[in-house]
């Protein structure tokens, strides 16, 4: 027989991991019905996740790499930028996602309970399917760019990793925010956008000047996508520096995440 | 704790913030556009912002398969101790221990997805309730025979009428077997098939030794159900005993305060200032027997003089069935004119109106039933029969059977 306490939540960073172990069947289900939903409707259905990184590729191959000629550290420019957009297209969508999570599932939030973590956690992992589809996408332009993986490619989950706490890390600042705020599902498109091309996704991170660096390093997304260059394409060694930065600043998010979600999370039931 | 104890409430609270003048800040522009006005007026007068107990101090404690009823008036915190008790929610202060599974009828549907066919849906709904994967495999067949869906399994719930979605959703829920069921009757809309149909779901549980909470406004459906009940009154516990004492608690304090006017009484030329009922020897009465006259007073002032009132009596079901009508005029009662203040007094026929809680409207209107002159709500009162429902219609009666003889 299992023994639950109530009780008005105190502590800053008890967060209930028990809790979301035990409801992990629900955060499973909460992932296939998103991944169901995704593809159902859609006439290609998995296609997208094929498409969408593809396309754009494409587009940024033609205007950044033939057009604008930007530097591309000596790699094929398509599997320069391909390689950035593996992580990108997977933060920005967890990002997007879970952002709007918590208003979306509204009606499980006013009736029922499960630890509230939950939602923004199985958002975070639904892109995950989009990145697997491109990763193979990826594998097979290398092939055809005669471009070989080094050992660095183990390294990669780490830095799959580092972008999907990332993610989660701001949308439990952006997804209770939301449930206050209606305004922030407006801002999250503009922020993705803005973020983009702060990112080394269209250039080399060698483009920015060496004294722009370390400010530059405080985009954390940085750190991670030369992170994925080296791993997947063998690239100069990442910015120790820039990856550092990036893992103390997803910390640090983290951190701050938890506590803002926790004391948010008390009143949803009441406001949303 | 105590073994046999399902749920332990321990000086519970729960505050909620009123702000007044809007609800609350919808965008982030208004909140600027607020702090900004608060930061320049000195006296940061703009907004109070105002709070109120919802619940107060309210300590209980729930044997295990006890079926406790939760009476009390709207907004006298049935509902937030549910949804303390079910996790929605958190309380302010205090805490409760629980012993068991939860769950409350509340959730029927709830995480229904339009695209995901029955199929997926029972998964995902058994998911949210709380159910295991193989828990929900194992009762699959039955939770399907049971919705009588078979044939739509594998169809999209967008495509269903509202009837195949509401029987799946319920077949989903009552193959949900929790310790412990906090039934919210009041919130429980839908049809009154519906209703009955979360009755006989918490019946079952009761006979599986599950623990209920029941909130209801039906006091016919709290004293069947009930044994004990408790009384809530602005967030405080103020009865807990026996349920047919806590209804009597209720009842009698309901009847001081029910008799709400709407907001434009005091355009009306009549104001009524008591409508008692009790039983035909004149004991104050809540609950009548099926087939029980009634004796209904009512006091009333009036601001000028009227002629040729028409006083009307009417039983609202609580579904709103307008059942029956008592008139003045009809019954050949002469009122040539009134003024000032007086009582009238009627007794009513046996009433052979099937079990339900009523509501008393009085009315006055002129003779040929043009003006309405005025309108007052009166006390409730339940009519007790342990058959007849709502299923046999609004009145019964007998009726001469016969064999023919061709």
């Amino acid at each position: 027989m299992n023994v639950t306490v109530i009780q008005a939540s105190r502590g800053l960073f008890k967060i209930d991991l028990e809790g979301v172990w035990q409801y992990r069947e629900l955060l499973f289900f909460l992932v296939w019905r998103d991944l169901k939903v995704r593809y159902k409707q859609a006439a290609i259905g998995v296609g997208w996740a094929i498409i969408q990184p593809l396309l754009t590729m494409v587009i940024f191959t033609i205007i950044f790499g033939t057009l604008a000629k930007i530097p591309s550290d000596g790699i094929p420019y398509p599997i320069f930028s391909y390689a950035a957009l593996l992580p990108w297209n997977y933060f920005s969508q967890a990002l997007t996602r879970s952002g709007m999570s918590l208003v979306g599932d509204s009606n499980l939030l006013r009736k029922v309970y499960f630890p509230r973590l939950i939602i923004p956690f199985a958002t975070v992992i639904t892109p995950l399917f989009d990145f697997v589809i491109s990763f193979f996408i990826l594998l097979i332009m290398m092939a055809w760019y005669g471009v070989t993986p080094t050992w660095g490619i183990i390294a990669m989950p780490i830095f799959l990793l580092c972008a999907l706490m990332l993610a989660l890390a701001i949308s439990l600042w952006l997804a209770p925010l939301n449930v206050r705020f209606r305004d922030v599902g407006y801002v999250i498109p503009f922020m993705v956008q803005i973020w983009m091309y702060a990112s080394p996704i269209v250039y080399p991170v060698s483009l920015v000047p060496e004294k722009w660096r370390f400010l530059y390093g405080l985009n954390p997304m940085a750190g991670v996508i030369e992170g994925f260059r080296w791993a997947l394409l063998g690239s100069k060694s990442p910015n120790l520096l820039l990856v550092g930065i990036s893992i103390l600043l997803t910390i640090l998010l983290m951190l701050g995440g938890v506590v803002f979600f926790k004391r948010m999370e008390r009143t949803f039931a009441d406001v949303i | 704790m105590d073994n046999n104890i399902a749920i332990q409430v321990h000086k519970m609270s729960k505050q909620y913030e009123i702000i007044s003048g809007r609800q609350r800040h919808d965008t982030l522009r208004e909140l600027i556009a607020e702090r900004f006005q608060t930061a320049f007026r000195r006296n940061g007068s703009a907004r109070e912002k105002s709070t109120f107990w919802a619940l107060q101090d309210v300590s209980l404690q729930v044997n295990k398969g006890e079926i406790l009823g939760i009476i009390g008036h709207n907004g006298a915190g049935k509902s937030t101790l549910l949804k303390i008790l079910s996790r929605v929610t958190e309380p302010t202060y205090g805490s409760a221990v629980i012993r068991g599974r939860v769950g409350s009828l509340l959730e029927v549907g709830t995480g229904f997805h339009m695209e995901l066919t029955g199929r997926e849906n029972i998964y995902l709904n058994g998911a949210i309730l709380g159910m295991r994967k193989d828990e929900i495999s194992k009762k699959f067949d039955e939770i399907v025979s049971f919705s009588e869906l078979e044939k739509f399994l594998d169809m999209p719930v967008k495509r269903y009428s509202s009837g195949m979605y509401v029987r799946l959703a319920f077949s989903v829920a009552a193959h949900f077997r929790p310790d412990i069921l906090l039934l919210d009757e009041v919130l429980a809309v839908g049809d009154l098939d519906f209703q009955r149909k979360c009755m006989d779901y918490a019946n079952s549980l009761k006979n599986d030794n599950a623990t209920i909470l029941l909130v209801s406004h039906n006091m016919f459906s709290i004293k069947v159900m009930c044994n004990r009940a408790i009384c809530l009154e602005d967030g405080k516990l103020c009865f807990d005993g026996p349920a047919t004492e806590a209804i009597e608690f209720y009842e009698k304090n309901s009847s001081k305060k029910q008799h709400v006017s709407p907001a434009d009484a005091h355009k009306f030329p009549i104001r009524f200032t008591d409508i008692t009922i009790s039983d035909e020897d004149g004991n104050p009465c809540y609950i009548f027997d099926h087939g029980q006259r009634m004796r209904i007073r009512l006091k009333f002032t009036t601001a000028r003089p009227l002629k040729d009132p028409n006083f009307i009596i009417a039983f609202i079901r609580s579904d709103n069935v307008n059942c029956i009508n008592f008139c003045t005029a009809l019954d050949d009662f002469q009122i040539a004119s009134i003024d000032g203040e007086s009582s009238i007094e009627l007794i009513t026929p046996n009433l052979k109106l099937v079990a339900e809680l009523y509501t008393i409207h009085a009315l006055v209107r002129d003779s040929s039933f043009q003006n309405l002159y005025s309108f007052q709500v009166g006390p409730k009162f339940h009519i007790r029969h342990n058959l007849l429902n709502t299923h046999f219609g609004v009145f019964h009666e007998h009726a001469k059977w016969s064999w023919v003889d061709d």
